[in-house]
């Protein structure tokens, strides 16, 4: 059986899209595990139908396998989990309504499941994150210097890194390099380079675009809910 | 013209005075000091006082914060449990016996010192608690550097003193997935880089027990390592009447690196 995950993010309290995206997966082939990689929660619809489906899932639902993402981070400060600090950054920027919108889309019932979630998952040889290995805020996209993807990476010794935060979808390799380093101490000179493994990031899109990867191939798809899924690796079977 | 760099002075009050001396010598009068100030030494409001009346450009160290802030980052770098209470221990005398104005000193301190191409910080341009080993993923230890918008950075927190040349660096990427048009393979140059560990004036861990700083030539760009001896036995026996654990005198007239092996070797920080 064909192993493969489902790579969804930034649902927001959009019940209808996680539907749509669990719809999706029961049609697609394969052993499927569904990753929820954060932001469940957002300050625009009431977020409680979504949640407490995430938590109960019905019957025939894919189990999600959620981590906290950057608003689940700014309730969670807001909410007094994160000891004095507040959602400080997310009041400066978007301002005082969207904080008091965030906490009234969320019923205090769920913030200690949100409370409770993990930041991450290392599966296999991959980092499965919202943000990135340095911060939950982070946007890793393709104008991400290589070398700050290649830190990300290395923070978490993983080879592939998925990443939600930047919303966008995308598959970037780091296929090699080198670096010299020459380091002098009381001991003396040592010389060393230092070779790029083979790594990649990949950005798994939000909302109705999630990716669906397979762990055998390490093929990624990037599928849009509700919509036949755009064929682009040779071998990689259509929805 | 040189500049010196010192860092990690743990109230070591003759080990300063005889690092202070040795720059004189060289007639250098450009001096920054990579924090950590206070912590494991006798002479904390000496050492402040010295370095506030010479008006030398200082960051905030890991202990200067945690003496100001109180203990609230990671300590798994002590080896054991035992080293964790003794450091503890060190932080709460030193806690009691700084004056406030030198605790507002240490409070004010900046994180880092920008000076043209060079950044100055006590552990790395992350966190003040971050260690940069010499031996750490090269590509790690280049991306601390570039990603700090400096060409040499200059760091202490580590104890042990030396100079990293990043060079003739590339990453190639390519992006899969994508629409044919949107292929694409390009290859990064990556830009030479240098991090200066300035090694301790109070507390050397490279081995020996001499205080080690280090020299930069902002014309020529080289950086020599030095090695100061100054009176040890004065700092022992101010440890011992301080009522300090007597291992940190031990340590130092040894030069070693820590003061025991891990006795503990699964303790996990849970803080």
């Amino acid at each position: 059986m064909i192993e493969r995950w489902a790579l969804v993010s930034g649902l927001k309290g959009d019940l209808d899209t996680y539907e749509l995206i669990q719809k999706d997966l029961k049609k697609t082939p394969g052993n499927i595990t569904l990753f929820v990689l954060g932001d469940m929660i957002g300050p625009e619809k009431n977020c409680n139908r979504l949640l407490h489906r995430l938590i109960n899932p019905k019957s025939n639902d894919l189990q999600p396998w959620c981590i906290y993402g950057w608003w689940e981070e700014q309730i969670l400060l807001e909410s007094g989990y994160r000891g004095d600090q507040r959602a400080e950054a997310l009041r400066i920027n978007k301002g005082e309504e969207v904080v008091k919108s965030l906490t009234n889309a969320v019923d205090k019932s769920f913030l200690d499941w949100i409370a409770a979630l993990q930041f991450g998952f290392v599966e296999l040889d991959c980092g499965l994150i919202h943000g990135s290995s340095k911060d939950i805020g982070e946007n890793l996209t393709l104008d991400t210097p290589p070398l700050t993807l290649l830190d990300r990476l290395t923070r978490l010794q993983v080879n592939r890194l998925f990443t939600a935060r930047s919303k966008e979808q995308f598959h970037l390799e780091l296929t090699e390099g080198t670096v010299n380093s020459e380091v002098e101490d009381l001991n003396g000179n040592r010389k060393k380079e230092q070779k790029v493994p083979q790594k990649a990031v990949i950005g798994i899109g939000a909302g109705k675009n999630y990716t669906l990867y397979d762990v055998g191939t390490d093929n990624t798809q990037f599928v849009q809910a509700g919509y036949k899924s755009e064929k682009r690796i040779k071998g990689f079977g259509m929805l | 013209m040189n500049q010196a760099v010192i860092s990690c002075l743990h109230a070591n009050l003759p080990a300063v005075e005889a690092v202070l001396k040795d720059i004189e010598l060289q007639g250098i009068t450009n001096i920054t000091c990579l924090g950590d100030l206070v912590g494991y030494g006798p002479q904390p409001n000496e050492v402040i006082e010295l370095i506030r009346d010479k008006k030398i450009p200082t960051c905030q160290g890991c202990w200067d914060e945690d003496v100001v802030d109180g203990l609230d980052a990671c300590d798994c770098s002590y080896p054991s449990q035992l080293a964790e209470k003794r450091g503890h221990f060190a932080h709460q005398w030193t806690t009691d016996k700084l004056t406030k104005e030198n605790k507002d000193y240490l409070a004010n301190l900046p994180y880092s010192i920008r000076k043209d191409k060079c950044l100055f910080v006590h552990g790395s341009p992350n966190s003040q608690h971050e260690y940069l080993l010499p031996d750490m993923d090269a590509f790690a230890a280049l991306e601390r550097v570039e990603n700090a918008r400096a060409e040499i950075l200059f760091c202490g927190h580590t104890h042990q003193p030396y100079i990293r040349e990043l060079a003739d660096g590339s990453i190639a990427v390519k992006i899969k997935n994508a629409a044919p048009k949107d292929i694409q393979e390009k290859e990064i140059q990556l830009p030479m880089r240098r991090i200066v560990n300035a090694g301790s004036v109070g507390e050397p861990r490279h081995g020996g027990t001499k205080a080690t700083y280090v020299v930069h030539n902002e014309v020529t760009n080289e950086v020599k390592i030095r090695e100061v001896e100054y009176d040890l036995e004065l700092t022992c026996k101010a440890i011992i009447d301080a009522g300090l654990p007597p291992i940190f005198a031990w340590r130092l007239k040894n030069g070693f690196e820590f003061a025991e092996q891990a006795e503990d070797a699964s303790h996990v920080c849970e803080r």
